[in-house]
């Protein structure tokens, strides 16, 4: 019940926005409303400690004879830090938002309300059935959202290809859901088949971009900061609960090291990209592939509670850096205190991300989390350039400041307690020899030109490149494809089509008689 | 009064008297109406038990003689006959929107009478020749008037008339063969002899080309609703042939020869539904896809046949419905519908575009939508029995899912700087949106359906006992 209490609450506040936007137009208070919904769903969802864990249980479909699954939510030690997560980034950018330039009732924090309760629901599901129909609900959302967002042939495009590629995820959940039934499992995460393990990490990688790589996320949209935010990161966390959900013993397969490399390969990508990005948001796509990497690497090192930290860090740590909209220079101080979340020293949020085994891996890993942490540094570090709060009037100073820090107490918060990662000593050497590695890049930035940031338009071309290989490749295959379909089309319509016809019949009835199928 | 004449005698004598109305909403409104009144009538009024209304008493009785054949509806049939006349008045309201010809009204109530009169007909085995019957009235509905029929349409009535004496033969030896199960060259010519029957009836592959033709050659609307009624009606003529002879359910044989055929079609229906460039082919893969899924379930070996078969054809009648509004729209304003003509139009039609792609990815069984619960249910049954026939029809779905994907790209891509404007029609866009409504409240709530599922098993008598 706890459950849908707090996405209750951020749905009934968003639909009192829509309400007070039609009835009371010029209504004042509205930003109290929408931040009074947020704190409340906050709130609630950290007293959800209180009694976990606990289920959610939707009436079953009908006939119950088909549909043994019901649809369930659960509240544990996984799905918690992600819903705390998740509250808490609505929150962060509801206040943040007293600094944009147009401060009024708008349907953005509409949908950033919106979007947390979806949030908070995706990562709370406890099924695969359940999973599915959220992740559907948030990748129509987002489409319908995006399409009308952007302009132009290619952007269009783009946001159909990231579509596509989130559908395919949809499709590689259910296809582990059909291995697990036949290899006598049920439809839900605890009593999955180890075969369909492998299959559900292929699902989160592709939903992320991660497997094979490929940005899931468009460029060009005019939805960066506040709502964009939110899009991205809460859409990034309800696939990274699934890396959480995958049974013990799920990934031993001979699979494992060919996706390991994959996903080394990818945040390793990922982490140099992002350390190159001109700005923060630019660079926004590559860190959530090289964090969702680093997910899925721990996950395929059999650590889910690893996977959860990362995507914990994913929101909260890249949350506050994405929200920082203002040039201030102590509250950019404060904001490296997210390099120590992503450090995995003892008692961070990422302590547990490596007590999986890696093994031949480590090196790399290691590189691309200091390549992240490093990027993560210079882009918290950034130089002016941008706005300030001096005109500001002091009451926005101090909610814009909370917000952000608010996103970083949490990142502590989540060190400590309420989930299986927190007070964690887990591979401090691991993470001392990344502190220092990222140390030495950070040094090295301004004194080394290969790591100094590529112009902007340059990150957009590189990855359409990419992309374009990829999407010429597919084109070669389609048409080959094509013309052998048409082939058929063209036999079997034309004047002598009855004719084949009747003949593929017979050899159609001549096979059956024999038993041949 | 009897029911035969309630669900037959009534809408076939509306179709004609409705011939003579010229104005296309009347001609809607009136089939419309009628279609839901019947459904209403099988919802609330019980067949063969009398009911009190104050001091009147009505009392529907079951059956009728007619030329010597009897004709009967029984309690069971009335959830089968609120999903058949619902799912008719969608069509026949959408007549407007979509923009067909009047006289679609009035033959498409000739065809749904004929259709359910093939249901209730005994000896079940005269359902072939009402089907026969329904198949030639639908032929003025795919020609327009003056106009020499393109292939599709002849194609067309070819197939659906060579199956009429394969299944009356069929019947005939089936006779024999409960006479005497031991003969087992008889079973097995009797066999073929019934699925090549079904085959023509079916459009199983490689049979199914004129549904492709049609796509390209007649009206959207048109074909979509003959791709809904038709298949619908066999695939109940089937299952009572499974429910009538012993050994047809009980040979592994047959129900392997019928599993292999509907993955075939599944797989290729959506393989080549990837590669098109035509809207409406896409479609009329789409469709054969799903009959496909219909075979594939008939072969299943499990008790919940019925209820699977009925869960797919509810939620393709809404799909189809939906899909084929959308594609007549947006005929309108490209007529060949070839990609290079509806390129963009997402900014022009977006209501039509959004309805037209939900609709599909409800087909490819997309979460959230109508066509999802059915699909689950078959995997549910299917993954236990075979993980590669799995496999198979997964990857038809994918293709399916493929070709949604590519024609969403295609109706977005528009160029730089053009706006968004909504240019259908209020009643288009109100059909539309209710449309959408549905392929969503049923997707997320299958639920809603129980009532008519419970009792649907019930129409057979040992299938899915």
């Amino acid at each position: 019940m706890l459950i849908l209490i707090s996405c209750l609450l951020l749905f009934v506040t968003a639909l009192t926005l829509i309400v007070l936007r039609v009835v009371q137009p010029n209504a004042r208070y509205t930003w109290l409303v929408a931040v009074g919904g947020a704190m409340l769903a906050l709130a609630s969802v950290f007293i959800w400690l209180a009694q976990m864990p606990f289920d959610l249980v939707l009436p079953a479909w009908q006939p119950v004879r088909l549909f043994t699954t019901p649809i369930l939510f659960q509240a544990d030690g996984i799905s918690w830090p992600f819903a705390f997560g998740i509250a808490g980034l609505t929150l962060s950018i509801l206040l943040t938002s007293v600094t944009r330039p147009v401060f009024v009732n708008s349907f953005a924090w509409v949908g950033t309300l919106a979007l947390g309760g979806l949030g908070i629901l995706a990562v709370t599901t406890n099924n695969p059935l359940t999973l599915l129909l959220v992740w559907a609900a948030l990748d129509i959302t987002e489409l319908l959202t995006q399409l009308g967002s952007v302009d132009g042939s290619a952007n269009n495009k783009k946001v159909v290809m990231s579509f596509s590629a989130r559908a395919l995820g949809i499709g590689a959940l259910l296809w582990a859901s059909i291995v697990s039934i036949s290899g006598g499992g049920v439809f839900d995460f605890q009593s999955m088949s180890p075969a369909s393990g492998l299959y559900l990490v292929v699902a989160a990688g592709l939903r992320l971009g991660v497997l094979p790589i490929h940005l899931p996320y468009s460029t060009e949209s005019i939805l960066r900061r506040g709502f964009g935010t939110a899009l991205r990161l809460i859409s990034a966390a309800s696939s990274l609960i699934l890396l959480g959900r995958i049974p013990a013993g799920g990934l031993d397969s001979f699979a494992t090291p060919f996706l390991l490399m994959l996903a080394t390969t990818a945040a390793i990508y990922g982490g140099w990209m992002w350390l190159r990005a001109p700005e923060e948001l630019n660079g926004r796509p590559y860190w959530i592939i090289s964090l969702a990497s680093l997910s899925v690497i721990a996950s395929l090192s059999g650590n889910p509670l690893g996977a959860v930290a990362w995507g914990c860090a994913l929101l909260l740590v890249g949350g506050a850096l994405f929200l920082a909209s203002v040039q201030h220079v102590w509250l950019n101080r404060i904001m490296l205190l997210g390099a120590w979340s992503l450090s995995s020293l003892p008692f961070s949020l990422t302590a547990s991300a490596w007590l999986g085994s890696l093994g031949f891996f480590i090196p790399f890993v290691i590189i691309a989390q200091a390549l992240v942490i490093a990027g993560f540094i210079r882009h918290a570090l950034r130089p002016a350039g941008r706005d300030t709060l001096d005109a500001q009037p002091g009451w926005t100073r101090t909610v814009y400041s909370s917000g952000i820090i608010l996103l970083i107490a949490l990142q502590f918060l989540l060190g400590w307690i309420g989930w299986g990662g927190a007070f964690q000593v887990g591979a401090w050497l691991q993470a001392v020899i990344a502190s220092l590695l990222t140390f030495g890049l950070v040094w090295a930035i301004p004194r080394f030109r290969v790591l100094n940031p590529i112009r902007a338009h340059w990150v957009t071309t590189s990855t359409t490149s990419l992309l374009n290989d990829l999407d010429e490749g597919l084109g070669s295959l389609y048409r080959v494809l094509e013309r052998i379909s048409q082939a058929i089309i063209v036999t079997l319509e034309g004047e002598g089509g009855i004719l084949w016809t009747l003949l593929f019949l017979a050899l159609f009835v001549s096979l059956l008689r024999n038993g041949t199928p | 009064m009897s029911a035969p004449i309630i669900w037959i005698a009534i809408p076939f004598f509306v179709g004609i008297f409705s011939l003579f109305i010229l104005r296309e909403r009347s001609s809607a409104l009136i089939g419309g109406v009628t279609a839901s009144v019947l459904a209403l009538i099988a919802m609330v009024l019980p067949i063969d038990i009398a009911l009190l209304l104050g001091s009147i008493s009505i009392k529907i009785s079951p059956s009728i003689q007619f030329f010597g054949r009897s004709f009967e509806f029984n309690t069971a049939d009335r959830p089968l006959l609120v999903v058949v006349y619902g799912i008719s008045a969608l069509w026949f309201l959408g007549t407007e929107a979509s923009g067909t010809s009047r006289r679609f009204v009035s033959l498409g109530l000739m065809i749904i009478a004929l259709l359910t009169a093939s249901i209730a007909v005994e000896p079940f085995l005269y359902a072939a020749l009402l089907l026969e019957m329904a198949a030639m009235l639908v032929v003025p509905l795919l020609v327009p008037p003056y106009q020499k029929p393109g292939r599709g349409p002849v194609r067309f009535l070819i197939y659906q008339t060579l199956a009429m004496p394969f299944i009356l033969f069929s019947g005939w030896m089936l006779a024999g063969v409960e006479a005497n199960p031991g003969d087992l060259g008889a079973t097995t010519q009797a066999g073929i002899v019934l699925g090549l029957g079904f085959a023509f009836l079916l459009a199983v592959f490689p049979l199914y080309n004129w549904i492709l033709m049609l796509m390209e050659e007649s009206s959207p609307y048109v074909t979509g609703f003959l791709l809904w009624a038709l298949p619908t009606f066999i695939v109940i003529f089937a299952l009572s042939f499974l429910d009538h002879y012993a050994w047809l359910r009980n040979s592994s044989q047959l129900s392997n020869g019928i599993q292999f055929t509907g993955v075939f079609m599944v797989a290729s229906g959506g393989i080549f539904a990837s590669l098109q460039r035509h809207i409406g082919r896409i479609l009329g893969y789409a469709a054969i896809a799903e009959t496909g899924l219909l075979i594939l379930v008939m072969g299943l070996k499990s008790s919940e046949i019925v209820t699977i078969t009925f869960l797919i054809l509810i939620s393709r009648g809404l799909e189809l419905t939906v899909w084929a509004l959308a594609l007549s729209i947006i005929k309108r304003k490209a007529y060949s519908l070839r990609f290079n003509e509806v390129q963009g139009l997402a900014r022009t039609y977006p209501v039509a575009a959004a309805a037209l792609i939900l609709a599909h990815l409800s087909m490819t069984g997309f979460p959230l939508l109508v066509g999802f619960p059915p699909r689950l249910a078959i995997w549910g049954e299917l993954a236990g029995q075979s993980l590669g026939t799995s496999f198979w029809v997964f990857l038809g779905m994918l293709g399916l899912l493929v070709g949604a994907l590519r024609t969403l790209a295609v109706f977005v891509m528009a160029d730089q700087g053009k706006s968004w404007s909504m240019n259908e029609s209020l009643t288009q866009r109100t059909m539309l949106a209710l449309g959408i409504f549905g392929l969503f409240i049923l997707g997320i709530f299958p639920q809603a359906l129980q009532p008519f599922l419970a009792n649907l098993p019930s129409l057979f008598e040992h299938l899915g006992q």
